[in-house]
C-alpha cells in the first residue's frame, strides 16, 4: 500500500540531503547560541553577573536567538521528513504526547526569555533563564530520544505494541544517552564561544568563556568518543565510512578553533567551529544510514523532479539571503535615531 | 497503514481544531497587523503625531509577542499534530508540496527577522528605513500565506491534480484564488480587532475614540471582503462535490449558519461600538469583539474542513488514511494484512484504522449508543453498509470476515441488554426506536433516502417478508436480526406510518 504520491522524491536525493545537512548545521549553530549561551550564563562565575553589561547584551539577544533557532529548525525537519518520513513519523507517534508538547514547552521558554530580557530587576534574570533552560532540556531530551528511535524500527514496533497512547518513551537510553550528552556539551562549548565573542572586551567574561570553551570541548570529545564506542555492530562499518573522516576533520578544526579563540581571532575561530559542527551533522547522517542499512535505503525512492517549483525555491532562497542581509545592514548602519 | 496509530482519548477532530483555530487566529493577525502598522506609521510620521507613534510602539510589542512567538510556534504545533494524527496524508502533502513549503520557509524567515528588527528599531533608525522594514515584513508575511494556502485548498479541491498529479494543478486548484482573497480579508479584519484591543486601553479618550473609529473601518472592510469572497469561494467548489455537500452533509451548513450569524454580530458590533457608542469600546467590549471574531473565523474553518469529509484529501484519501486507490485491494485482501503496526488485538486494530480517527467507542463521537442493544451481525452489516448511511462516512475498507471481527470488538463494549430494557419502551414507541437504530441511519423518515412509501399500508405478512428479506434488498443493507419482540414492535410502528409522514 505504498502510494507513489507519498514516496517519490521531487528532486534528486543529493539535493535534498545537502539542503538538510546545511540547514541543520545552521539550526545547530543558532541552537548552540541559545542553549549553550544560557547554560554558560547561568553557570559562569562572574561578580555581579546580571549587572554586567556584556551579560545583559547577551540576555537581550536570547529571544532573537530563539526565533532564529526555531526558524532554522523548520527547514531541516521538512527535508528529513521528506526522505525519512516513515521512520520519523512512526517514532514520534510512539512518543506522541512528549513530541506534541515540544511546541508548547517552546512557547513557555520563549516567553520566559522575553521576560528575562525585559525585566528591570536584574536578580530575576537568572530565574527566568533557568526556567526557560528547563524547557530547552526537555526539548533536547525528546528530540534525541525520538530521532534516535527513528533509527531503530524494530524498537518502535516493539514499543508500540505495548503502548498505543503516545506515552511510550524510548527507554533504551544506551542508544541515545551519550548522543544527547554529546550535543548538550557541544552546545555549551559553542555557547561559550558566543559568550566570549559578545564579552570579548570584558576580561572577566572572556576568561569565563575561555574556561567553558576549553573544558566544554574536552568533555564533548570524551563523550563523543564514548558514544562512538556504543555504536556496537555499527562501529566497524563506521570506521570504514566517510563518518570517521568527518569526525577527524571536525576534531582538528575544533582544536584549531580553540587556538584562535584564545588569541581572540574570532573570524578564523568561528569558521573552524562552524565547519566542525557541519562535520558533526554529516557524521550524524552517516550513522543514521548505517543503522538503517538493510532496512531502508533512500536511493531506491523514485525521483520525479519538480524543477519549475524548485527553481522558484532557489530564487526565493537567494532573495531571502539578500533581504536578510539588507535588513541587517539597515539595522546596524542606519542608527540615525529618529526622534520618537 | 505503514504507521503506528496514535490512540489518544481526545477526539482527533477536537485536538486538531483547537490547535488549528488558535494558530490561524494569531497568524492571520500577524499578516493584517503588519499592514496596519506600516500604513498607520506612515500617516503618523507624516503628521508628526507622537501620541500615535507611542501607541504603535505598544502595538508592535504586543504584535511581536503574539505573532513571532505564539504564531510561529503554534504553526510548528500544527505541523507536529498533522504528522501524529494522519502521517499518511502528511506524507502525501510533503512529497508533493515540499518545494512550496520550502519557499514558504524563506518568506517565513524574512518575516520573523523583519518583525524582530522592526520592533527593536523604533528608537534607532530613520523613519524611512523603519517603514521599509515594515513593508518587508508585510510582504513576506502575506506571501507566506499565499503559498501555504495552495496546500490547504488543495486538500479541499485537488482539481486536475487527481488525474495529472502535477504540482501546479494541485497548487493553483479551483478554490485557491477565492480563498486567498478571503483570507486576506480575514487578515484585514483581524488587524482591526486586535488593534482595537490595544487601543481600548489608551487613556486619552479623544485619541482612543479616534483610533477605535479608524480600526472599525479595518474591521468592516476586512469582513466585507471576506464575506463576499466566501460566496465566491463556495461557488468555486466543483459542482459534484457541492451536490454531495448539499445532499448528505449537515456540518458545513451548520457552520455556514454560524458564519453568517457571527458576521452579522460583528457588523453590528463594529457599527454600534465603533461609530455610535465608541466611548464604550473598552477592554471588555474589545475582548467580546475578539471572541466574536474567533467564533466567526472558527465557523469558516469548520465549513471548509467539514466540506471535504469523509476525505482528508478530497477524492484521494479518506480521513482514516485509507486511500481511494488502495480500497479495492484491501477490500479483497483484507485491511489487517495492510497494517504494519499490529498490536495483537485484531478487532482493536481494525477499529483504530477504520473508525478511530473520527470516533471513539464511548467518548468523542461515540459509536456505542448507536449500537446499544443490537447484535454482532447487525453491527457488521452496518459497518459494511457505511457508504449508504446518511452520515458521510468512508466505505468499509476490509473484508466481510474483518467486519465481523470489528463488530465483535465493538459488541464487547456496548450495552448488551435488550433495546426494550435500555430505553424502557413498548409497542409502537419501541418500534420507532428500533427503526431509528436498525433502519434510520440509512432511511430518515421524511428525509435522507426515505423509504416510507414502501412501508405504508402493507399486510402483516408483507411486513414480515420485508424484514425476512431485508438483507437481500440491497448490497449495503443489513439483514434484520432483531428478535420477535423487536419485530412486532417495528411492525406496529410501520402501521402508524403514512406516506411521507408519521401518523
Ligand atoms: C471520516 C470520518 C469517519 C470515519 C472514518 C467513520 N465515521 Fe462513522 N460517522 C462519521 C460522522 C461524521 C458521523 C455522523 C455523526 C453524527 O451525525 O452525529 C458518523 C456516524 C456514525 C454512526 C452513527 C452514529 C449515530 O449516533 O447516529 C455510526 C454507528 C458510525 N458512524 C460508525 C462508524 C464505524 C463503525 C466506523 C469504522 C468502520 C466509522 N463510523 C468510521 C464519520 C466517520
Ligand atoms: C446500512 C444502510 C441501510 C440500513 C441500515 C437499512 N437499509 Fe434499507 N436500503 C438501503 C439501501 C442502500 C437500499 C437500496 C438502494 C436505495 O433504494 O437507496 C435500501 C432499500 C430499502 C428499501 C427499498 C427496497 C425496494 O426495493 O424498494 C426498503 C423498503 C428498505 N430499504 C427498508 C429498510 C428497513 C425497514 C430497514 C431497517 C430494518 C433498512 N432498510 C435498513 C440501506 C439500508
Amino acid at each position: 500500500m505504498n502510494l507513489y504520491e507519498a514516496s517519490f522524491l521531487p528532486a534528486p536525493l543529493w539535493i535534498i540531503t545537502a539542503l538538510h545537512i546545511v540547514t541543520l548545521t545552521l539550526h545547530f549553530i543558532a541552537m548552540n547560541f541559545l542553549f549553550g549561551g544560557t547554560v554558560v550564563l547561568l553557570l559562569a562565575k562572574i561578580h555581579n553577573k546580571w549587572e554586567n553589561s556584556s551579560v545583559a547584551t547577551f540576555v537581550k539577544l536570547l529571544p532573537t536567538a530563539m526565533g532564529t533557532t526555531v526558524t532554522l529548525g523548520v527547514a531541516p525537519l521538512l527535508f528529513v521528513q521528506l526522505v525519512y518520513g516513515n521512520m520519523i513519523y512512526s517514532a514520534s507517534i510512539v512518543s506522541g504526547w512528549y513530541w506534541l508538547m515540544i511546541s508548547f514547552v517552546a512557547i513557555f521558554s520563549y516567553y520566559l526569555l522575553y521576560a528575562g530580557s525585559f525585566t528591570k530587576t536584574t536578580k530575576r534574570k537568572g530565574t527566568y533563564l533557568a526556567l526557560s533552560l528547563i524547557g530547552f532540556i526537555y526539548i533536547s531530551l525528546v528530540y534525541s530520544s525520538v530521532f534516535s528511535l527513528a533509527e531503530f524500527p524494530a524498537q518502535y514496533h516493539a514499543l508500540y505494541s505495548n503502548n498505543q497512547t503516545g506515552l511510550a518513551f524510548n527507554s533504551d537510553i544506551g542508544t541515545w544517552g551519550f548522543r544527547w550528552l554529546h550535543i548538550v556539551l557541544g552546545a555549551t562549548t559553542v555557547g561559550a564561544w558566543f559568550v566570549g565573542l559578545v564579552g570579548r572586551n570584558d576580561d572577566k567574561v572572556f576568561t569565563e568563556a575561555k574556561k567553558f570553551f576549553l573544558w566544554g570541548m574536552v568533555a564533548t570529545m570524551i563523550v563523543g568518543f564514548v558514544y562512538m564506542m556504543t555504536l556496537g555492530e555499527h562501529m566497524l562499518p563506521f570506521m570504514r565510512s566517510a563518518g570517521i573522516w568527518a569526525v577527524t576533520v571536525g576534531l582538528i578544526l575544533s582544536l584549531g578553533s580553540l587556538h584562535f579563540f584564545f588569541k581572540k581571532r574570532f573570524l578564523f575561530s568561528g569558521i573552524m567551529i562552524d565547519i566542525s559542527i557541519l562535520c558533526m551533522v554529516i557524521t550524524r547522517h552517516v550513522v543514521r544510514l548505517l543503522r538503517l542499512d538493510g532496512i531502508y535505503n533512500p536511493t531506491t525512492l523514485p525521483v520525479d523532479p519538480q524543477w519549475s517549483v524548485f527553481f522558484i525555491f532557489l530564487i526565493s532562497f537567494v532573495l531571502m539571503i539578500a533581504v536578510v542581509w539588507y535588513m541587517l545592514r539597515l539595522f546596524f548602519k542606519d542608527t540615525s535615531k529618529s526622534a520618537t | 497503514m505503514n504507521y503506528p496509530f496514535w490512540d489518544v482519548d481526545i477526539g482527533y477532530g477536537l485536538l486538531m481544531s483547537i490547535i488549528a483555530v488558535v494558530h490561524v487566529f494569531v497568524s492571520h493577525f500577524a499578516i493584517g497587523g503588519g499592514l496596519y502598522l506600516v500604513i498607520v506609521e506612515r500617516t503618523a510620521r507624516a503628521q508628526g503625531d507622537q501620541l500615535k507613534l507611542d501607541y504603535l510602539k505598544r502595538l508592535s510589542k504586543f504584535f511581536v509577542m503574539t505573532s513571532v512567538v505564539f504564531g510561529a510556534l503554534t504553526g510548528v504545533a500544527i505541523w507536529f499534530i498533522i504528522g501524529l494524527l494522519n502521517p499518511a496524508a502528511t506524507e502525501v502533502l510533503i512529497h508533493n508540496f515540499v518545494w512550496a513549503w520550502a519557499i514558504e520557509w524563506t518568506f517565513f524567515a524574512v518575516e520573523i527577522l523583519a518583525a524582530i528588527l522592526y520592533f527593536y528599531s523604533w528608537d534607532r533608525m530613520s523613519p524611512r528605513s523603519h517603514i521599509i522594514l515594515g513593508w518587508i515584513y508585510f510582504a513576506s508575511a502575506w506571501l507566506s500565506l499565499a503559498v501555504i494556502n495552495g496546500i490547504i485548498t488543495y486538500m479541499l479541491t485537488p482539481g486536475d491534480w487527481l488525474t495529472t498529479k502535477d504540482f501546479w494543478d494541485g497548487f493553483l486548484n479551483p478554490t485557491y484564488f477565492s480563498s486567498t482573497v478571503l483570507r486576506t480579508g480575514i487578515c484585514i479584519m483581524l488587524a482591526g480587532l486586535y488593534a482595537s484591543l490595544v487601543a481600548a486601553r489608551e487613556k486619552d479618550s479623544l485619541f482612543r475614540i479616534k483610533l477605535i473609529r479608524y480600526n472599525s473601518y479595518w474591521g468592516l472592510i476586512g469582513l466585507l471582503i471576506a464575506m463576499l469572497s466566501y460566496y465566491w469561494f463556495r461557488a468555486s467548489i466543483p459542482t459534484e462535490q457541492m451536490s454531495t455537500m448539499l445532499e448528505r452533509m449537515v456540518m458545513p451548513w451548520v457552520a455556514q449558519d454560524q458564519l453568517r450569524l457571527f458576521a452579522g454580530v460583528l457588523i453590528g458590533g463594529f457599527i454600534i461600538y465603533g461609530f455610535i457608542l465608541t466611548k464604550a469600546y473598552r477592554t471588555t467590549i474589545a475582548i467580546l469583539m475578539m471572541t466574536m471574531g474567533l467564533l466567526w473565523f472558527g465557523a469558516f474553518e469548520w465549513f471548509s474542513e467539514s466540506s471535504r469529509k469523509p476525505f482528508v484529501i478530497q477524492d484521494y484519501m479518506y480521513a482514516n488514511a485509507i486511500s481511494v486507490a488502495s480500497l479495492e485491494q484491501t477490500q479483497s485482501e483484507g485491511l489487517l494484512s495492510a497494517i504494519t503496526f499490529r498490536t495483537g488485538n485484531d478487532g482493536a486494530d481494525l477499529f483504530r484504522r477504520a473508525c478511530r480517527s473520527c470516533h471513539t467507542i464511548d467518548g468523542y463521537r461515540p459509536v456505542n449508543r448507536a449500537y446499544a442493544g443490537t447484535d454482532i451481525e447487525f453491527i457488521a452489516g452496518m459497518i459494511r453498509g457505511a457508504k449508504a448511511m446518511r452520515a458521510n462516512m468512508p466505505p468499509w475498507a476490509g473484508t466481510e470476515q474483518e467486519s465481523m471481527m470489528l463488530a465483535t470488538h465493538i459488541y464487547e463494549q456496548i450495552d448488551q441488554r435488550h433495546i426494550k430494557d435500555i430505553y424502557d419502551l413498548d409497542g409502537a414507541e419501541l418500534g420507532e426506536k428500533v427503526y431509528e437504530i436498525r433502519c434510520g441511519k440509512c432511511h430518515e423518515i421524511g428525509g435522507y433516502n426515505d423509504k416510507t412509501e414502501s412501508l405504508v399500508d402493507l399486510t402483516d405478512e408483507d411486513y414480515n417478508d420485508l424484514l425476512d428479506e431485508a438483507g437481500d434488498l440491497a448490497e449495503e443493507m443489513p439483514a434484520f436480526t432483531g428478535d420477535q419482540i423487536e419485530r412486532d414492535a417495528l411492525i406496529a410502528f410501520f402501521k402508524t406510518l403514512e406516506e411521507g409522514v408519521q401518523k
